[in-house]
């Protein structure tokens, strides 16, 4: 026990656990309905996009952790951007993924570039592989808030959104605002990336929106058991990641996208 | 070569359920529907047949209110649409129902609710239940999509469709990429369906035993009415050849052996 026990005891892994439980769970949640659409490249597109809306915010002179109030309607605009090209048709779905996947990174470069020489150099690194062990207890309470009103939409849409993935032309029949929940998963995916970014980078955050809901995919037989055990995935795969790096003392954001792949590997070999 | 006479329901007889009136849609220059006006009495299961790319698939969208029409209009006497309490609709055959994990109650509970049902309500059940016991589906009940064959699929959508208790039933190829067997089983399940005097149907199919089992009358498009009767008016004649042999799908009518324009009173 003194393996759990022991981490637990010091405030910063304390955090580092919450904040990656938050994450895990969410990103799991949102991951069922982007793995069921097909559309699981939009994770890494969107991360990038995070961090061309960081670099902007750094160049603006806003500091590396308000940079992110910057990030959220930047990626919430290139989200929408995306769905917008979808839903007339001017644009396939990796196509649009992949253009503003690679100019937004671009940007992101060009921007940081900009930067005066006499400000303070830019940790990249910690952009793009994640620092969660540096979570403070601000950034904590951004993400738990952030995290429960994405959860709280994600609740009051679910049925409707389930709907929606299964067969868009049934639903909008049946009266389910098709279009409107399309713009919106898209928009909840986006602002979840830009708030978990700080945890596990923007090079493994799709992870934890693709693998969790992949191995649950595996597993389950109705859509609601596929959130849960995803959720469970995203969840127990982030605690065990992290007290893993800890003991090992390795990277922590590798560690749990390295437990995810490991679950989902087993989840392949035990499959229904 | 005389033209042959085709058999319209009769209007002063017959209670309209359905009508399509003057529908033209283009898609850039291209007409793929062009003028087309039909009704369908109560009860009637109408077989829409005719060549790839003759319009059919969009005029069901029309007709279902999921395309504009650029002219003209589809109405159901008393409702407004699109309802999925009006109108049931059975798909093509969905391959993705095989990756969403989902039971067959669900699946047709869910048209019942207008959302993704979490947990089925008595009536919900009940209603699920008889929908499924009307296309033989019972034993489906609590299996996964994952797990159905072709034809256990569409008669799982069919009974999805019928949940509602709609007027209009709206079936597109429903027995298309389904095997020899269960193609028969489906068919069978449609000749149950379609001998309701209450429900009306518009079906789409390239398979003559379908049209021949299932069909009161039949319309022939060809991104216009090209002919609208009776199927043993239309069962054997050129129309039906064309579709039914691929060589012959290009058959086209010379223009003195089409059928008579449908009288402007019917349109």
């Amino acid at each position: 026990m003194d393996w759990v026990v022991e981490p637990l005891s010091q405030a910063f892994m304390m955090r580092a656990l919450i904040c990656g439980a938050v994450v895990g769970g969410l990103c799991a949640a949102i991951g069922v309905f982007v793995v069921q659409r097909g559309m699981s490249f939009i994770g890494d597109g969107l991360a990038h996009a995070a961090f061309g809306g960081i670099a902007l915010g750094l160049l603006l002179d806003i500091e590396t952790a308000n940079a992110t109030w910057v990030a959220l309607p930047f990626t919430v605009a290139i989200a929408l951007g995306i769905g917008w090209g979808l839903r007339t048709g001017r644009l396939h779905g990796d196509v649009a993924t992949g253009v503003f996947f690679s100019v937004s990174f671009a940007l992101g470069v060009l921007f940081i570039g900009l930067r005066p020489p006499e400000r303070a150099v830019v940790n990249v690194e910690s952009i793009l592989f994640g620092s969660i062990l540096a979570v403070g207890e601000t950034d904590l309470w951004v993400v738990t808030g952030v995290a429960a009103a994405a959860a709280l939409v994600l609740a009051l849409t679910w049925s409707r959104l389930a709907y929606a993935t299964f067969d868009p032309e049934l639903a909008q029949l049946s009266g389910v605002p098709v279009a409107a929940l399309d713009y919106m998963l898209l928009a909840l995916t986006a602002v979840v990336i830009v708030v978990s970014v700080k945890t596990v980078g923007i090079v493994l955050v799709s992870s934890f929106i693709v693998i969790p809901a992949a191995a649950a995919g595996l597993l389950a037989r109705r859509l609601l058991g596929m959130t849960a055990v995803a959720v469970g995935i995203g969840v127990g795969g982030s605690f065990v990641g992290l007290l893993g790096s800890y003991h090992l003392d390795v990277a922590s954001g590798a560690t749990i996208i390295l437990t995810l792949g490991a679950t989902f590997f087993l989840a392949l070999l035990v499959r229904r | 070569m005389s033209a042959p006479h085709y058999t319209h329901p009769d209007r002063e007889r017959e209670e309209c359920v359905f009508e399509v009136r003057g529908v033209t849609k283009r898609f850039g220059d291209r007409a793929v529907l062009d003028d087309v006006s039909f009704w369908i009495p109560k009860g009637e299961f109408l077989c829409l047949v005719g060549p790839n790319g003759a319009g059919k698939s969009t005029l069901l969208k029309v007709c279902l209110g999921l395309l504009e029409p650029d002219a003209g209009t589809v109405r159901v006497p008393g409702a407004q649409l699109p309802d999925s309490r009006v109108l049931g609709y059975v798909p093509q055959r969905k391959s993705f129902a095989r990756r969403f994990p989902a039971k067959v109650e669900e699946l047709v509970a869910a048209n019942l609710r207008g959302k993704w049902p979490l947990r089925l309500r008595a009536a919900e059940r009940e209603a699920t239940e008889r929908a499924l016991a009307r296309v033989g589906a019972e034993h489906l009940w609590g299996k996964s999509l994952a797990d159905l064959s072709g034809g256990e699929t569409q008669r799982a959508f069919l009974a999805r469709a019928l949940v509602t208790e709609p007027k209009i039933l709206i079936l597109d190829e429903p027995e298309a990429g389904v095997d020899v067997m269960g193609r028969r089983e489906l068919v069978e399940v449609l000749y149950q369906v379609s001998r309701s005097d209450e429900l009306a149907a518009i079906l789409v199919s390239h398979h003559p035993e379908t049209i021949a089992r299932t069909a009161e009358r039949v319309l022939y498009l060809e991104h216009r009415v090209v002919a609208w009767g009776l199927p043993q008016e239309l069962l054997g004649s050129a129309e039906l050849a064309a579709i039914s042999d691929p060589r012959l799908r290009s058959t086209r009518w010379d223009d003195d052996s089409r059928p008579p324009p449908v009288p402007a009173r019917e349109r």
